[in-house]
C-alpha cells in the first residue's frame, strides 16, 4: 500500500462525497449563491470604510483587499478538504467517530471525505476581489506579474496553516469533547483578525497572531514581501517550512488525541 | 402564566452551559476589540466625524455587546430541526399559537444572552476602554426599550425565516443573509450615515437600523426617545407579517422524518 493507493482511494471518497453533495441540486445552487453575497457583505464592510477614509496605517484599499482575497481563498481550500475536522464536535458528541474508526481507511482520510463542500460562492468570491487588487496593485507600478505565482504559494502555504490550526483545535476535542467555543477564538477570531493588517493591533495581540495561533503568516508576512518587497523572498519559503512545522505538529497531536478518544455513552 | 414558564425553562437550560458561555464571551469580546483596532488605526490621524475615535470605540462595544439580543438568536427559532423530526406538526396541534409558543421559548434564550453575554462582554469594554455610562437614566430607559424592540423584530425574522424551512426543509442559509445584513445595514461596524448615499437609502427603507443603530444613537446620546416610534411600526408590521406566514404553515405543514 504505497502512497499512490492512498491517493487513489482518497479520489474514490472525494467523489462520492461529491456525488452523494450533488443529490440536493437547489439547495447547493442556492447556498453558493448566498454565500457570494454574504462574502461581498463583509468585504464591503471594510472597503466602505477603507473608500470614505483612504489608507489605514499605510495600506491601501487594493493592499487590505489583497489580505482579505488571500485568506478567503486559503480558508476556502482548507474548508473544501477538510470540512469535517471543523465539524468534529458533531462526531464526539454522538459517537458517529466509532464507525470511522472500524473502516481500513486512515481515521483522518476518512474524517475528511466526508461532506465534503464544494464552496464556489467563496472562490468566485475570493477570486475576484484578488484579481480586481492585484490588477489595481500593477496598474500604479507597485507589483509585476511576478506575485502570481508567489500568491498562488501563498494561497498553499496558508491553507496548510489554517488546516493545522483547525486539526490542532480539533484534536484538542479528545481531551474537552465540546470545542466549538475554542473553534470561535482559533479559527473565527483569528482569521477575522487577519483579514486587516496586523500593524493595527497592539504588540501583544500581534505576537499571539504570530506565535501562538499562526494566521499572520497565511496572508500578512507572505503579502509583506509580494506586495512591499520588504525583507526578501526568503520570507515566503520561511512561511513554507513554518506551515510544515505546524502541520507535523498539529499531526503528532492529532494522533496522541485519538489514543485518549473515549466513545460517548448513548 | 405558561408563556412565561416556556421562557424561564429556555433560560434555565441555558444555566449548564454558563463555562463554555464565558469562553465564548472572551472570543465575542475579541471580535469588537479588533473592530475598535481598526477603528483607532483609522481615527489615528484624521477626525472620525462627530463621534470621535473614543466615540467610535463606545460606538462598537455598544453594538457588539447588543449582537447577543438582536443578532445571534437562535437561528430560525429552531424551527427547522422541528421540521426535520416532524416535531412542528406536534407543535402545531398544541393549544397554544405556533408563534406564541416559538417567540417565549427566544425571549428566555434571549434573557439569558443578555444577562450573561452582552452584561458581561459591556462591562469589560467598560474597563478596558474606560468608558462610562448615559449621564440620564431616560437614555438608558429608551435604550433598553429600543434594544428590546430590535429583540422582538429579530425573533419575528428568525420565525419567518424558521417558517421557510416548512418549504426548503434548509434555511439556515437564510440566517446567515439575516445575519451579514445585519453586519452591512444594521450599522453594526460602519455607522449608517457613514455608508455610501444609495446604501443608505437602502438600509433606512428596510429593518436593519432600528436592530443596532438606533438603539446605539440612542444610548450614545445622539438621538431622542422619538426615533422609537419607528422601531414600533416596524414591530407591528413584523407581528402582522408573522401570524400571515402562521395561517400559510397551517395549510402547508407536511411531515417528514420518522
Amino acid at each position: 500500500m504505497n502512497i499512490k493507493y492512498w491517493l487513489g482511494l482518497y479520489a474514490v471518497l472525494i467523489r462520492s462525497s461529491v456525488r452523494s453533495r450533488m443529490q440536493y441540486k437547489l439547495n447547493f445552487m442556492l447556498g453558493t449563491v448566498l454565500a457570494a453575497i454574504i462574502q461581498i457583505a463583509e468585504f464591503l464592510m471594510i472597503a466602505i470604510v477603507l473608500n470614505k477614509f483612504g489608507a489605514v496605517k499605510g495600506w491601501s484599499l487594493h493592499e487590505v483587499g489583497y489580505l482579505f482575497a488571500v485568506m478567503t481563498l486559503s480558508k476556502t481550500l482548507y474548508r473544501t478538504f477538510a470540512s469535517d475536522v471543523h465539524h468534529l464536535e458533531t462526531y464526539l458528541t454522538t459517537g458517529d467517530l466509532d464507525q470511522l474508526l472500524t473502516r481500513p481507511v486512515p481515521i483522518l482520510m476518512g474524517l475528511m471525505s466526508q461532506n465534503i463542500r464544494l464552496m464556489p460562492g467563496e472562490l468566485l468570491q475570493g477570486g475576484t476581489i484578488l484579481i480586481w487588487t492585484i490588477h489595481g496593485l500593477m496598474d500604479s507600478g507597485q507589483i509585476t506579474w511576478v506575485v502570481v505565482p508567489y500568491t498562488l504559494l501563498a494561497i498553499v502555504t496558508g491553507a496548510v496553516i489554517l488546516f493545522s490550526i483547525g486539526l490542532a483545535t480539533a484534536a484538542v476535542g479528545f481531551w474537552i469533547t465540546r470545542i466549538n467555543e475554542l473553534q470561535t477564538l482559533t479559527e473565527d477570531a483569528a482569521q477575522t483578525a487577519v483579514r486587516y493588517p496586523l500593524v493595527l493591533y497592539p504588540s501583544w495581540l500581534r505576537s499571539i497572531l504570530l506565535i501562538v495561533i499562526p494566521v499572520g503568516f497565511v496572508n500578512y508576512v507572505p503579502s509583506l514581501f509580494i506586495l512591499r518587497g520588504e525583507y526578501g523572498s526568503w520570507l515566503l519559503y520561511g512561511t513554507a517550512l513554518i506551515a510544515g512545522i505546524c502541520l507535523a505538529l498539529s499531526l503528532k497531536l492529532w494522533k496522541f488525541g485519538l489514543t485518549r478518544y473515549q466513545s460517548t455513552g448513548s | 402564566m405558561l408563556y412565561f414558564t416556556l421562557a424561564s425553562k429556555a433560560y434555565a437550560r441555558n444555566l449548564h452551559y454558563r463555562g463554555a458561555h464565558m469562553l465564548h464571551n472572551v472570543a465575542s469580546a475579541l471580535f469588537g476589540y479588533l473592530y475598535a483596532c481598526i477603528w483607532i488605526g483609522i481615527g489615528a490621524d484624521r477626525p472620525l466625524g462627530e463621534y470621535g475615535v473614543h466615540g467610535m470605540i463606545g460606538y462598537i462595544a455598544f453594538t457588539q455587546a447588543s449582537l447577543w439580543v438582536t443578532g445571534f438568536i437562535t437561528n430560525g427559532l429552531g424551527m427547522q430541526q422541528a421540521v426535520r423530526t416532524g416535531q412542528i406538526s406536534l407543535d402545531l396541534m398544541r393549544p397554544v399559537h405556533l408563534f406564541v409558543l416559538y417567540m417565549s421559548r427566544e425571549w428566555g434564550q434571549i434573557a439569558y444572552q443578555f444577562v450573561y453575554k452582552s452584561l458581561p462582554i459591556y462591562v469589560l469594554y467598560m474597563l478596558v476602554f474606560s468608558l462610562s455610562l448615559p449621564s440620564y437614566w431616560t437614555t438608558l430607559l429608551y435604550a433598553f426599550a429600543a434594544l428590546a424592540a430590535a429583540a422582538y423584530m429579530s425573533i419575528c425574522v428568525n420565525y419567518i425565516i424558521g417558517a421557510a424551512s416548512l418549504w426548503t426543509t434548509e434555511s439556515s442559509w437564510l440566517y446567515w443573509v439575516h445575519q451579514a445584513l445585519i453586519n452591512l445595514l444594521a450599522g453594526f461596524f460602519i455607522p449608517v450615515e457613514w455608508l455610501p448615499s444609495w446604501l443608505q437609502t437602502v438600509s433606512w427603507l428596510s429593518p436593519y437600523p432600528y436592530l443596532l443603530y438606533v438603539p446605539t444613537r440612542i444610548y450614545l446620546g445622539y438621538e431622542q426617545g422619538g426615533m422609537l416610534l419607528g422601531s414600533l411600526c416596524w414591530c407591528l408590521i413584523f407581528t402582522l407579517l408573522s401570524l400571515l406566514v402562521t395561517v400559510i404553515v397551517r395549510r402547508k405543514v407536511e411531515v417528514q422524518g420518522g
